[in-house]
């Protein structure tokens, strides 16, 4: 199988120091796939090289067939892989609607079947389509975030964090959310602090510490193993 | 004091003046929003956009059908001015070019002193009678000045709110970092920023000239009105400007009621200090300075 996604051996950081020393991490297509670790591990630092927010100094990141190392954000996002950073991931004082406009920015012609297909999926915010997105709860922000993200259709959707600060009602909402994104087609790759929950419900994960590999494997192989679970799921 | 005596003497010169301000205050916040930082050239733009008007109108023009053309080319100005200075210093911490922009303003100044000297100077000679409207007395060029700033105002924030570029400048404001994750070029955003904030400040300078009279150094006076008129709106907001500039324009002219004329400039200093102890964040809540 060709993975839609491939980190290899990525080195770098911002300025001097390199916070990833070494991550290797493959995407395959319609695949989740969750990095998980202590803090300080480089779980959302890895997730920045990707789309460009990172000075990469070694390694290689490649997808769909081209070298994406060194682009700029605005070509990785054109190139189709869209990114929700974990905070300050909406435009507070534009309304929900304003909001999927701008994320269709670099798209032209007919989009009404990608807000159809957004607010499909969050239905909740059809009624909302006028408000400030700075109003909504935090879990509504998340989707706004997430729907932001989707109209521009992209092959790879990486999310930071999307349940940080959530109940956890809202927390399955949005797993489920994710898994409803990946059967429209889409790769997912998240970052998450609730290790235990999101370990269950991707289908591979990651384990990094201290910038690089420690394991991998398939979601319920890392919650079987007892070295992971010790480690970093506090079991 | 009869109510007619304090419309004519007060409240309509009061919100000639403050729609004046608000136009300058529109630009000043817009460039505080979008790009970062407190342009101090603000005031000497309007001085070079409405003597450029003056030029135009030395060259036959009427003074209204020359503001467009003057707007056009301090909008090319400015949009110069951005890219041979401040964009150079676009990564440098926003303080240079804060004070970079005080450098401008005395060379756009420089500029205005050089080629049309430091006289005062008019768009047209004679007096102007009013016309009466049941007691109470217009002038038309103050009847155009309140139309021609409804007009703009109303014009931009149609832009803002329904083009797609509107909405990209407005997104820069509200979230760089996320504008540029979702394509939008900055240096774009930068350049309509530039255009929009020249072509305002000419039209507040224009207006301040043909309600009273063209100086090389009109435009700096009118820089801290047009700042405190932004911070009291709320830095960012461009409703906020219009109503900061109505109210400082009318404190201005209120305040000779109790003070002597002398400190009538002072008025502007006062608000500015009062919602900088009290609120600094504006009344509408902008970004904190």
């Amino acid at each position: 199988m060709i993975p839609l996604l491939s980190m290899q051996d990525v080195r770098g950081g911002y300025g001097d120091a390199d916070i990833l020393q070494g991550v290797s991490i493959d995407v395959a297509p319609r695949e989740i796939v969750v990095i998980v670790g202590p803090n300080g591990a480089g779980k959302s630092t890895a997730m920045k090289a990707v789309v460009g927010l990172l000075d990469v100094r070694g390694g290689q990141i490649l997808f769909d067939g081209d070298d994406i190392t060194g682009w700029t954000p605005d070509r990785i996002v054109r190139r189709g892989i869209c990114y929700v950073p974990q905070v300050d991931n909406v435009f507070r004082e534009m309304t929900v609607h304003e909001n999927f406009e701008m994320g269709a920015f670099l798209r032209r012609g007919d989009l009404t079947a990608a807000y159809d297909r957004v607010y499909g999926l969050f239905p909740d915010l059809r009624a909302k389509r006028r408000n400030l997105a700075g109003d909504l709860s935090g879990g509504q922000r998340q989707m706004v975030a997430m729907g932001r993200a989707l109209m521009l259709e992209p092959g790879l959707l990486l999310l930071d964090e999307p349940t940080a600060g959530l109940s956890p009602k809202y927390m399955e909402q949005i797993f489920q959310i994710i898994r409803d994104v990946r059967d429209s087609g889409v790769s997912i790759m998240l970052v998450e602090q609730h290790a235990k929950q999101a370990l269950a419900f991707c289908d591979r994960g990651y384990v990094l510490a201290t910038g690089a590999n420690r394991h991998q494997g398939t979601g319920a192989a890392l919650l079987a193993d007892r070295e992971v679970a010790q480690m970093f799921l506090g079991a | 004091m009869t109510v007619v005596s304090f419309i004519n003497f007060y409240l309509v010169p009061g919100v000639v003046l403050g729609s004046i301000y608000a136009l300058g205050a529109i630009g000043i916040t817009m460039v505080f929003g979008i790009l970062r930082f407190a342009h101090f050239a603000h005031g000497d733009m309007a001085t070079l956009g409405a003597f450029f008007a003056l030029a135009l109108v030395g060259a036959g023009m009427g003074p209204w059908t020359a503001l467009p053309f003057a707007m056009i080319v301090t909008a090319v100005v400015a949009i110069a001015v951005d890219r041979g200075f401040y964009e150079h210093l676009a990564k440098r911490p926003k303080i240079l070019t804060v004070i970079a922009s005080l450098g401008i303003a005395l060379m756009l100044r420089s500029v205005v002193q050089v080629v049309w000297g430091v006289d005062p100077q008019t768009y047209s000679r004679g007096i102007v009678r009013p016309e009466s409207f049941g007691g109470i007395l217009l002038r038309p060029r103050e009847l155009y000045t309140l139309a021609t700033v409804v007009a703009l105002v109303l014009g931009l924030v149609a832009f803002l709110k329904y083009t797609r570029w509107g909405k990209a400048m407005r997104a820069m404001s509200d979230n760089p970092d996320l504008a540029r994750l979702s394509g939008v070029d900055n240096r774009r955003v930068t350049m309509l920023t530039w255009a929009t904030v020249g072509a305002l400040t000419t039209a507040s300078g224009f207006m301040l000239g043909i309600n009273n009279e063209l100086t090389s150094m009109m435009g700096w006076s009118m820089l801290l009105p047009m700042f405190a008129a932004a911070i009291l709106g709320g830095v960012g907001r461009v409703e906020g400007a219009v109503v900061g500039g109505l109210i400082v324009g009318l404190a201005e002219e209120l305040s000779v009621l109790v003070m002597p004329g002398q400190y009538k400039m002072a008025t502007a200093f006062a608000i500015l200090l009062a919602i900088l102890v009290l609120r600094p964040s504006g009344v509408f809540k902008g970004k904190v300075l």
